[in-house]
Formats: C-alpha cells, structure tokens, sequence
C-alpha cells in the first residue's frame, strides 16, 4: 500500500473524515463535565444514566423500533409477491415493472414526505400514524423488491420445477424450495429495511405528531436546542445496538454483500 | 412458474399508487388551497429571484464540491481495497461501510463536538495560544462540506469498489510487464474500465447531497440554506403550499436529470465497448 503515496495519503484522509467524527461521539460520552468540550474532563456513565432515565428518548426509541418492525414486514409482505411475480412468471414489460416498483428510490425522500404530510395530514386528516406508516413502507419496498429480487434471479428454477415433476402441490414446492432459496434475500432485504425505517428523518420529521415522534427525530430537535453530552452518549448507545445488527449481518448473509452489495 | 402473476403484484401496485403516485401528483398540482397557477408562478419567480437563485446555485455547488470529494477520495480506498492482499481488507471494507448503518444525526452530531465553540478544533487552537477564542467553524460552507462527505463517502466507496473489483487485476500485471508504470496503468487501464462505476457513484453522492436535509440543517443552520431546509421551512413553519412544491419540484427535476444523464453516459459507453 505504502507503494502508492498519492493513493494512501487519500485514502487515509477519508477514513479520517468517515471515523474520527464518530470516534469524537464515543469519547465524549464518557466525560465527567457538564459541557461537550475537548478534551473530555475525567471519566464517568453519568451522562449514560441521563440518557437512559431522559422519557422522550426512550418514548421514541420504542416509537421507531416500532414503526420500523411494523413497516419492515408490510413492506416484505408487499415486496416478496412482487419479486416472486418478476422472477417466475411469463410476464410481459418485467424491467418496465421492477422501475415502477423500484421508483420511490429515485425521488428524494422529503418531496415523498411533503406529498404524504400535505394530501394525507392536511388535505384528507389522517392521522400522523398511518402517514408514517405509508410513507416508511413506500420508501422500503424497492429494498424488498429488488434485493429478494436478485437472490431468485441468481437462483435455480430447475430446481422447483423438478420439485413439481416429483407430485409436490404448488404451495409444498414454495415452501420447501422457493423460500429457503429466498432466505438470504428476505434477511438481507429486512435487516436493510429496518435499518432505514429507523434511521429515517425527512420523513419522519414531517409526518410528526405529538403522540407520535420518532427517535433520530426526537434527537434532532433535543441537538438543536441544546447541544450536552448526553446526545453523545444516547449515540453511544445506538452505535453499539447497531454493532449486533451488523454482527447478525455478518453471522448470516454477510455483512458488505447486505449493506454494501458487495458479493466477494 | 406462477400462472396468475398480476393477481401477486396488486397489493404493492395500489399502495404505491395510492400513497406514493397520486399524493406526488397531487402535491405538484393541487396543494390545500391553493391554485396550480400558483405553483408555476411561484416556480418562475423562483428561477428569478436574486434570494432564491442563491440557494438553488449554494445546493448545486455543494453538491458539486462533495460529489468531486468523494469520487476523489473514495476511489483511490475502493481500489486499494479491491487490489489489497491484506487479511486486514475485508475489515477496513466493513469499517467504511458501517457508517452508512448510523443515523446521519448520529453521524453530524461528531462534527459538532469537533467543529462547535467548545469543540476539539476550537480548544485546540485556544490551546496552542493562537486565539483568545476558538473561531466560529459551525455554520460555514466548510461545516456542510465536511458533513456531507462524511456521510456520502461510503456510498462512494462501495459504488467505486464493485467496478474495479469486476477489472480483471491479470489486466494490471498485463500493463506493469509491459512497462507501464503504476501511474499510467491505473489512467489508462484501471480508471476507463472502472468508469461506468464512478458515475455511478458520483450520480448516487450528488442526488444524495443535493437534498440531504438534516446535515445542512445542523451543520449550516440559517445562514448557509439550501433547498432542502428551504422546502421544510415552507411546508412547516412559513406553510407557503406553492413555495413548497415548487421547491419540490426543483429538487425532483434536478435528481431526474442528474439520473437520466448518468443513464445516458452508461448506455453510451456500453455502446462504444
């Protein structure tokens, strides 16, 4: 590596602006002061304690675990059919149908958010739930789709169809070939989808309410107002839940080919 | 083979068109009480004024810096990565795309703790007797700048990593033995062939960057606007429907072309291969 001195010096300059602003988070979370400034002064959980014991923080949190379980299988329960029908059918147009599907990605997310939070809340008075709700499983389902898509794409039909020529009824094919064949795509596609359910704030930022708010939501008014270190330890806390779903990730599919479709 | 395949694609088609198609449309051409004219009036007026014209131009040149800063950044890790005969590869790989699991709030907020009045960079300086007061860096075009590559890197990383991972590296070997040195065999062999993937790459940073909300939001607040904290300002606190689709619009438009010319460019170049 060292062989190539433009090549290192610029890669280690942007692993310096992905990590050293995280690592900046962690270390300050532990301080024993009462501002967020450098360097840290002494060690201490206090500010774990305050996070944890902080009611909108934790309110929220169960909002969006929440709302990005619920809407991670909508959006799997919509999205699997689809890539189902793409894959094993004698369909006409099927790119033609897989862009349509796949076309939320392409628009940002706060013009879907400001469609939804205009016609849904103030047009129609839905409540802000199902706004959310909705508008999380309209930006989901191009995950559902295409990446369930690509596992039955890569896989074999012989297989089922020799399931079929065996006397196995439809449904027993699906079950015992077609889902197991499915299985990295769905946990790929769920680990994705949850991912971004929870993380989401344009969306969830506009589609509000008071009853219903979601975590990164909650911590982004909690920065704007007051900027202590117990923000940085609620993220603390959040990196290392985050560190399992990538260990699951590893454990199973692999971690750079689901976040990353990266197939090495 | 399914037989009635259609019947399988109904649930997800209506709910993209009941919550997706027709709010869109409806957003555009008929916002609560507010005439359509209203909307395309507004729009030119947009396209006109010195204030908004400003903002538009600001987003583009954001978008613009990060996109360059990425691609310049980001291939140079993608390719050492894919050419790395490290066992240590796979983990820096890992470690690149783990931010993209953060919260970008998450991810912004470290920028605060270094770039902010009491931050690491300001304390720093105070330290080393500089300045008697660490220098205001929040609320700059650097603080958004850094923001956004920070959180668009990854993207850039992963996109660049496919496409020279997919350049056969015997091709490399091929030009080295012929004589070419390291310089001229990643211009003219590594980087045209991994062309298609860097535009990917660059398609993906610039739409992203464009109308990134929370970042510019934190990291630019109201001196440094652009129109994605436009548009939010318009449909929640000022509640000016027109301006907000509009806005809309322009955000959408941009990314469509953005899209539409990097297809272009990709067809293009399979074309001439």
């Amino acid at each position: 590596m060292r062989s190539r001195p433009v090549l290192f010096t610029l890669a280690i300059l942007g692993y310096a602006i992905m990590i050293v602003p995280i690592l900046f988070v962690i270390l300050s979370s532990f301080t024993a002061g009462k501002t967020l400034s450098f360097p840290p002064q002494g060690f201490s959980l206090q500010w774990f304690e305050k996070a944890l014991a902080y009611e909108p923080f934790i309110e929220s949190l169960g909002s969006s675990l929440l709302l990005a379980i619920v809407t991670t299988i909508i959006a799997l329960g919509l999205g699997i059919p689809v890539a189902l029908a793409i894959a094993r059918s004698s369909l006409r147009g099927k790119s033609t149908i897989q862009s349509f599907f796949v076309s939320p990605l392409i628009v940002p997310e706060l013009v879907i958010g400001l469609a939804l939070y205009q016609q849904l809340m103030i047009t129609l008075r839905l409540d802000s739930f199902i706004a959310l709700l909705l508008g999380h499983v309209i930006i989901l389902l191009p995950y559902a789709v295409r990446v369930t898509g690509a596992t039955l794409a890569l896989s074999d039909l012989s297989i089922e169809d020799a399931a079929r020529g065996l006397g196995a009824t439809p449904f027993y094919t699906f079950r015992t070939v077609t889902l197991p064949l499915m299985r990295p795509g769905i946990i790929s596609a769920a680990l994705l989808s949850f991912i971004t359910s929870f993380n989401n704030v344009p969306l969830s930022l506009l589609l509000q309410s008071r009853e219903f708010r979601t975590f990164p939501v909650t911590m982004l008014d909690y920065v704007q107002q007051s900027y202590d270190p117990m923000i940085a330890a609620m993220s603390t806390l959040i990196m290392a839940g985050t560190v399992v779903i990538a260990i699951i990730a590893e454990r199973t599919v692999g971690f750079a080919k689901i976040f990353g479709g990266i197939n090495k | 083979m399914i037989r009635r395949p259609k019947l399988l694609l109904l649930p997800a088609a209506l709910v993209l068109v009941a919550g997706f198609l027709i709010p869109s449309l409806m957003m555009l051409f008929s916002p609560p009480g507010t005439a359509v004219t209203e909307v395309f009036t507004r729009l030119g007026e947009m396209l006109t004024d010195p204030y908004d014209l400003t903002i538009i131009v600001r987003t583009l040149l954001f978008g613009l810096i990060v996109t360059a800063i990425c691609i310049l950044v980001g291939f140079p890790i993608a390719f050492l990565l894919a050419r790395s005969q490290s066992r240590f590869a796979g983990i820096w790989l890992a470690l690149a795309i783990f931010p993209l699991l953060l919260s970008t709030v998450v991810r912004t907020f470290g920028w605060l703790v270094i770039l902010g009045s009491n931050g690491a960079i300001g304390q720093l300086i105070v330290a080393l007797g500089l300045a008697d007061r660490g220098p205001q860096l929040l609320y700059t075009p650097l603080a958004v700048i850094l923001g956004m590559t920070q959180l668009f890197l990854p993207l850039a990383i992963i996109s660049c990593y496919s496409a020279v991972a997919q350049v056969d590296s015997n091709l490399d070997d091929a030009a080295r033995g012929l004589g070419a040195s390291k310089t001229r065999t990643l211009w003219s062999i590594v980087i045209p062939m991994s062309l298609p993937g860097i535009v990917v790459a660059a398609t993906l940073v610039f739409a992203g960057s464009t109308t990134a909300y929370t970042t510019p939001y934190l990291l630019g607040g109201t001196g440094q606007r652009v129109l994605a904290t436009q548009l939010f300002t318009y449909a929640s606190v000022t509640v000016n429907w027109a301006a907000a689709s509009a806005t809309a619009l322009i955000m959408t438009v941009l990314v469509f072309l953005v899209s539409g010319l990097s297809n272009l460019l990709a067809s293009r170049k399979g074309s001439i291969e």
